[in-house]
């Protein structure tokens, strides 16, 4: 980390989804006979930095607004308020070849990938296209470009006149790797990408997204609902909940000392093989809908230590220590320490 | 006689397929005793949704249950009628679906649903078989039972569905309820509530459990026997404790290790190399040979299980047993 901009820099961004109305649906509106349609808080006033060569871990529930933050980060879709900058400069204002240089600089790998693939091409194409039509490779090189991309990801290159329904869910999901890497990304947003594997499957494509970020000094978003991997694989951890980040901090921070009753209750209930006969549920309740999203903390109604202050102000993200930001209203607006939270998030070992 | 709950020996369910035959499930044995809970793993293709289908001779042609017995407090089900079958199933045994709308009716109200489910079983009033119902829906912890019971599916967020089905399958009190991945679709501070639930009501009602799952993690908190299916075969048994802690398997083994949780940040995840193998293309002998470090020339013939006291495995090369991490 430099002095200089972040990588990436969402500030202060809200998104909302709203149902396209037809004519006739305004009409009624107009005169009073239809109600508007209701609009869904998919992210609330997120703020978040992203340094280069960083692995941030994306974590929430769903709803949360996590998918919907890896594509506005990558400017799959345009935000409602504030501002997304790349390398110090807003997304949005970009024009031509430097917006199209954005975009080819920040790929997505989907979670499925039988649904991101094609599955009427062969992978040279799907592989190959990208870089074709972007002038990146010459016609006739293709071949031996997109041989090499499968090479990088552990695909055997005498595959590639292939289609993906020949490949298994792992390999499938390699394919949409090399995708993603055909083009010279510097900057990768893992949306669930090995949330549908087997277990088995999972550790391997784990592995090769960390081989990667080393060889090809990749940054990564890495959005997941499962707080085991993103331990694994992150530098720093990000927690959504209902559109809101609630708790940012270095990875060890995050397991070791969480200060978010959320993020507490998200490690209590980790399914862990080391915990035989758990008395399951910490956390009450149902996780509310965007569309109507509580006031004051969106946590509250779940939370064993709400307070009345709770229920009207929002609690804003608030630095607790170097690193690590909090939005809580306990304990001076950094969260409860955990010595009274009464959750024994201790009893996540220190990693041997 | 002291019958097992459920006792199944030698189940093999078959599909016959143009390219061949498709042995999905292939020499599983299972027992089961009331109160017990019993974490069936494996990954995608292991045949541990079928082996529960097959249980309940829920198995559509092309695929046929073609050998194996099947035993339920005694009574051999193989054998029992359709007509017999319809009166177990829902009534002594029920089952709970990874998608509860593959149990819900999308344009019936739940109570409907429910109120049809207790009488198809026994003779009650619809006043009472109503009153069955909404206890059922406040005992699985749906709040308002009273009013949400005359709501539609779509109504309920996906998790409460999941709780529906769940107070579907309990509304007889069944003594074996067979689970197929109830949790896998929903959140994790869900998943813990519907877990708590589940794990509370087994053991007061005394019922048995088959949770079927690939989530090790959950099995190990909510189980107390494991079984682990690798292409077709329960390759690793027996409990929570003596699997997780001191797997003989290597396949058991590997799963472990390829847990992040269990990994140490900054080193290459443990992973077990290659895919599990194709259905129609399983390997001579010991179908995890390809992939196992231990595999010898030994392995070309198909291990049989080794048991001691309850514990079994189908390996030539078991790890030691006090090999813990």
């Amino acid at each position: 980390m430099t002095g200089t901009a972040p990588m990436i820099q969402v500030a202060g961004v809200t998104k909302h989804f709203r149902r396209k109305t037809d004519l006739a649906e305004r009409l009624a509106m107009r005169v009073g006979l239809a109600e508007e349609p209701p609009t869904v808080h998919a992210l609330d006033d997120v703020s978040l930095q992203i340094a280069e060569g960083e692995v941030v871990g994306l974590v929430g529930e769903s709803g949360c607004g996590k998918s919907t933050l890896g594509r506005v980060v990558a400017g799959m879709l345009p935000v409602t308020s504030g501002q997304v900058a790349r390398d110090g400069k807003d997304i949005a204002k970009l024009k031509g070849a430097e917006a199209r240089a954005m975009r080819l600089a920040t790929q997505i790998i989907f979670q499925d990938p039988m649904s991101s693939l094609n599955p009427r091409k062969k992978v040279i194409d799907i592989i190959g296209e990208a870089p074709r039509l972007h002038g990146l490779v010459k016609r006739g090189e293709v071949r031996a470009e997109v041989e090499r991309l499968m090479g990088l990801v552990g695909l055997d290159p005498a595959m590639a006149n292939r289609y993906p329904h020949q490949f298994s869910g792992g390999q499938r999901q390699r394919i949409g790797i090399a995708r993603a890497l055909a083009v010279n990304p510097d900057f990768l947003i893992c949306d669930e990408s090995i949330a549908a594997l087997d277990v088995s499957i999972q550790a391997q494509v784990i592995n090769l997204l960390v081989r990667l970020r080393e060889e090809l000094s990749l940054t990564l978003l890495f959005i997941s609902h499962d707080l085991s991997v993103v331990r694994y694989i992150s530098d720093r951890v990000v927690i959504m909940y209902l559109g809101r980040v609630v708790e940012t901090a270095p990875t060890d921070r995050i397991f070791d000392a969480a200060r978010h009753p959320y993020t507490q209750a998200l490690l209590e209930e980790i399914p862990r093989i080391d915990r035989r006969g758990h008395r399951f549920s910490s956390v009450k309740g149902e996780i509310p809908s965007p569309v109507n999203p509580p006031q004051g903390c969106h946590f509250h109604p779940r939370c064993p230590f709400a307070m009345d202050r709770c229920r009207i102000e929002r609690p804003v993200l608030t630095q607790a220590s170097p690193g690590h930001s909090v939005a809580c209203h306990l304990d001076g607006g950094t969260g409860r320490p955990l010595s009274e939270a009464g959750v024994t998030t201790g009893d996540i070992p220190a990693i041997d | 006689m002291s019958d097992h709950l459920l006792e199944v020996r030698g189940l093999r369910t078959w599909f016959e397929t143009p390219k061949g035959t498709v042995k999905a499930v292939d020499g599983v044995d299972l027992t089961l005793e009331r109160g017990e809970i019993l974490g069936l793993v494996g990954e995608s293709g292991s045949g541990k949704s079928i082996t529960g289908f097959s249980l309940l001779g829920l198995v559509d042609p092309p695929g046929r249950v073609v050998e194996g017995d099947i035993r339920f407090l005694g009574e051999d089900l193989r054998s029992a009628s359709p007509r017999r079958l319809r009166d177990l199933r829902g009534n002594r045994i029920a089952m709970i679906f990874q998608d509860p709308m593959m149990t819900l009716n999308p344009v019936l109200r739940i109570g409907t649903q429910m109120i049809e489910t207790v009488r198809a079983h026994a003779k009650v009033s619809k006043a009472e078989a109503r009153a069955m119902a909404r206890d059922a829906l406040g005992q699985v912890g749906i709040p308002h039972p009273d009013e949400r019971i005359d709501a539609y599916p779509h109504e309920f967020s996906g998790g409460m569905r999941q709780r529906v089905a769940i107070a579907i399958a309990l509304l007889h009190k069944p003594d074996l309820i067979i689970a197929d991945e109830p949790t896998t679709a929903l959140d994790v501070t869900i998943q813990s509530q519907i877990l708590s639930e589940v794990q509370t009501l087994t053991r007061e009602m005394g019922m048995g459990l088959i949770w079927i799952s690939h989530d090790l993690g959950v099995v190990g908190q909510l189980a107390n026997k494991v079984a682990v299916m690798y292409a077709g075969r329960i390759v690793e048994r027996g409990t929570v404790d003596e699997v997780l802690d001191a797997p003989r398997h290597p396949y058991t083994r590997g799963l472990i290790d390829s847990l992040p949780m269990e990994n140490d940040r900054g080193q290459p995840l443990r992973q077990i190399p290659g895919n599990a193998p194709p259905p129609l293309g399983r390997p001579e002998g010991c179908p995890f040979r390809p992939r196992c470090a231990r595999a010898t020339e030994a392995c070309l013939t198909e291990p049989a299980e080794t048991e001691v006291q309850g514990r079994g495995w189908r390996c030539f090369h078991p790890l030691d047993e006090r090999a813990m991490v």
